[in-house]
């Protein structure tokens, strides 16, 4: 990426995700992630004290207010399973397409549904990202602009209690960023 | 201050449901439970502050699992005081006596400031336990856990019993699996405030925080060894979520375990020399145990099928419990929590009750357990004494409440 375009990311991510404090996603502030071990973080805010809002604040729930959450269909998982099904190859197919001919970034998401332990589905969730993105990669994707996010059975797309709703909510989803 | 006032008046109106337990009970030893019965005269002095000692003082007595409460003529042992208060601070001064034997077990003075009344208590209370059973209380103890509102999930830290909840992140974001640090000044847990899963840790005394993992993909699960000089976790950075060590800093990372299955959960051992995880390299998760620096995993649980959130205890050395790996298991479609013995390969349920039961976290007396109680898709904390097998539940929090970690 061109040191403009990353600027560019950049100041569109801090753009949306302050606008998008209180609504959906905001889901542009994946410039900032440094590939470190320990930092240091002097941030203090809300120790004590009420009230911290802007970049990184996001709510939990929700997803399909973004026109980058729904530019792939999500790719679809059996229970308790990171196995890539056959049907859902085709999903893939077009999200290694769209990369191949467009610029920008590329974050899946992996997520859970509620039939399993929080900890555990973070670690599933994890898998099924890494499936995708290595599958992505298999159909020729760079890896180098692929990143992954386990939101385990934290963030469901469907709220129900149902097979329908677990069905929905096994999945992994794909953001583009920086395009 | 409302969402408090719905907390402490929704807590008034269990109190007398939960004092009802111990109606009853007259022989002045419970055998089949092992407990002492106790009466509790009350405290004279400023009205209003001696009945706040006294609710304070049954209900730690209470949940110590070590007495039942009595009416003061038949109890084996008796409780009288006074309290005294103004504006710069309380007084307490507590006698406890074996009836038969006229024995004093306590008598002691306990001073702490206005707003302190609570903690001054819960000494109090520890302090009678230790007296009479010989025991470390947990009354004096602090649990932190993940307070789902307002569409996040933050951070708190709250006394065992539910009250004196103190927010500790701001986030608006996902904050969660906090894990104490053997000295109960930091508090380690996953936060996505930077969009990705990284490891952070919070002090506790001067709010500072700093990310001590946050590598490419997934950082989460950090635990503090016994001696609090490393950190087990798991990391999805070398393309699979798998076991690594690290210390105290973040530095010095290396690497356990080498699957195509997850990993994920530590504990440490109470003696520090092994950690055990969740891994599903047999095809559905269960318990397993690697030596801290590595080598062959030996798998620990068989059945039910499904096991995961281990929680190794850490009794006192004096203590009557034996140190036990609690997890959860998934039986019939619902969690409910189990104990695995030592060498048993068997999971013993303890709260399986029908509703979904998780997050199983000691307390540092081996003995009790709290964990999260979902009903209707609503959460909230309970306490397990795994001796008399009761359950109690905390005051309620609005949004709800889960993964909860008992503080040292």
């Amino acid at each position: 990426m061109s040191s403009r375009l990353l600027a560019r990311t950049i100041l569109i991510g801090i753009i949306t995700a302050v606008i998008s404090t209180g609504c959906h996603h905001g889901n542009g502030v994946v410039a900032s992630h440094q590939p470190t071990g320990p930092g240091s973080e002097t941030s203090v805010q809300g120790i004590g004290g009420p009230g911290e809002s802007g970049v990184g604040a996001r709510p939990l729930v929700g997803g399909e207010g973004l026109p980058e959450h729904g530019q792939f269909p999500a790719v679809l998982f059996d229970y308790d399973s990171a196995r890539i099904r056959p049907s859902e190859e085709s999903k893939l197919e077009a999200v290694a397409a769209y990369l191949k001919a467009n610029p920008g970034k590329l974050i899946i998401e992996g997520h859970c549904d509620e039939r399993g332990t929080a900890e555990y589905n973070r670690a599933l969730g994890e898998r099924r990202a890494i499936a995708a993105r290595d599958e992505l990669v298999k159909l020729g994707a760079d890896t180098s602009r692929m990143s992954t996010i386990s939101y385990g059975k934290d963030r469901p797309v469907d709220p129900g209690h149902d097979e329908a709703a677990w069905a929905k909510n096994r999945r992994c989803e794909f953001v583009v960023v920086g395009q | 201050m409302e969402r408090l006032w719905t907390m402490l008046i929704r807590t008034m109106v269990c109190l007398p449901l939960l004092s009802g337990l111990a109606a009853g009970v007259d022989a002045q030893v419970d055998v089949v439970k092992g407990r002492h019965s106790f009466g509790v005269s009350g405290f004279s002095g400023d009205a209003a502050i001696a009945g706040q000692v006294t609710d304070v003082l049954k209900n730690d007595l209470r949940l110590s699992g070590y007495f039942a409460l009595a009416p003061v003529g038949s109890a084996e042992y008796v409780q009288s005081g006074t309290v005294r208060g103004d504006r710069n601070g309380i007084v307490v001064e507590c006698i406890v006596m074996q009836q038969a034997t006229k024995r004093v077990a306590l008598s002691k003075a306990y001073q702490g400031s206005a707003q302190d009344v609570r903690r001054v208590v819960h000494k109090l209370s520890d302090e009678i336990v230790q007296a009479i059973a010989g025991q470390r209380g947990i009354a004096e103890t602090k649990v932190a856990f993940v307070w789902a509102h307002n569409g996040a999930k933050e951070l708190a830290v709250m006394d065992y019993d539910g009250y004196n909840v103190r927010q500790l992140t701001y986030d608006r974001s996902i904050s969660v699996r906090p894990r104490w640090s053997p000295d109960g000044r930091k508090v380690v847990y996953t936060s996505y405030k930077n969009v990705f899963p990284d490891v952070l840790e919070v002090d506790l005394y001067t709010g500072q925080r700093r990310r001590l993992a946050s590598y490419p993909g997934l950082n989460s699960g950090a635990a503090f060894s016994p001696d609090g000089l490393s950190i087990a976790l798991t990391l999805s950075k070398d393309g699979n979520p798998e076991l690594y060590t690290m210390n105290a800093e973040g530095t010095d990372l290396r690497r356990l375990t080498h699957t195509h299955a997850g990993e994920s959960s530590p504990t440490w051992s109470p003696d520090g020399q092994t950690i055990a995880y969740v891994s599903d390299e047999s095809g559905v998760p269960q318990i397993w145990q690697i030596n801290r620096d590595g080598g062959s995993p030996l798998r620990l649980t068989v059945s039910p099928s499904y096991n995961t959130e281990p929680d190794w205890s850490r009794p006192p050395a004096n203590s009557d419990m034996k140190p036990m790996l609690a997890v959860t298991s998934r039986v019939a479609g619902k969690f409910q929590i189990g104990v695995y013995e030592k060498g048993s390969g068997v999971v013993t349920p303890v709260v399986a009750d029908g509703t979904d039961n998780e997050d199983p976290s000691w307390a540092p007396d081996g003995r009790h357990l709290i964990f999260t109680k979902t009903v209707h898709w609503h959460s909230q904390l309970y306490l397990l004494d795994v001796v008399t097998g009761e359950q109690v539940q905390l005051p309620s929090l609005e949004g709800g409440a889960s993964e909860p970690a008992w503080g040292p």
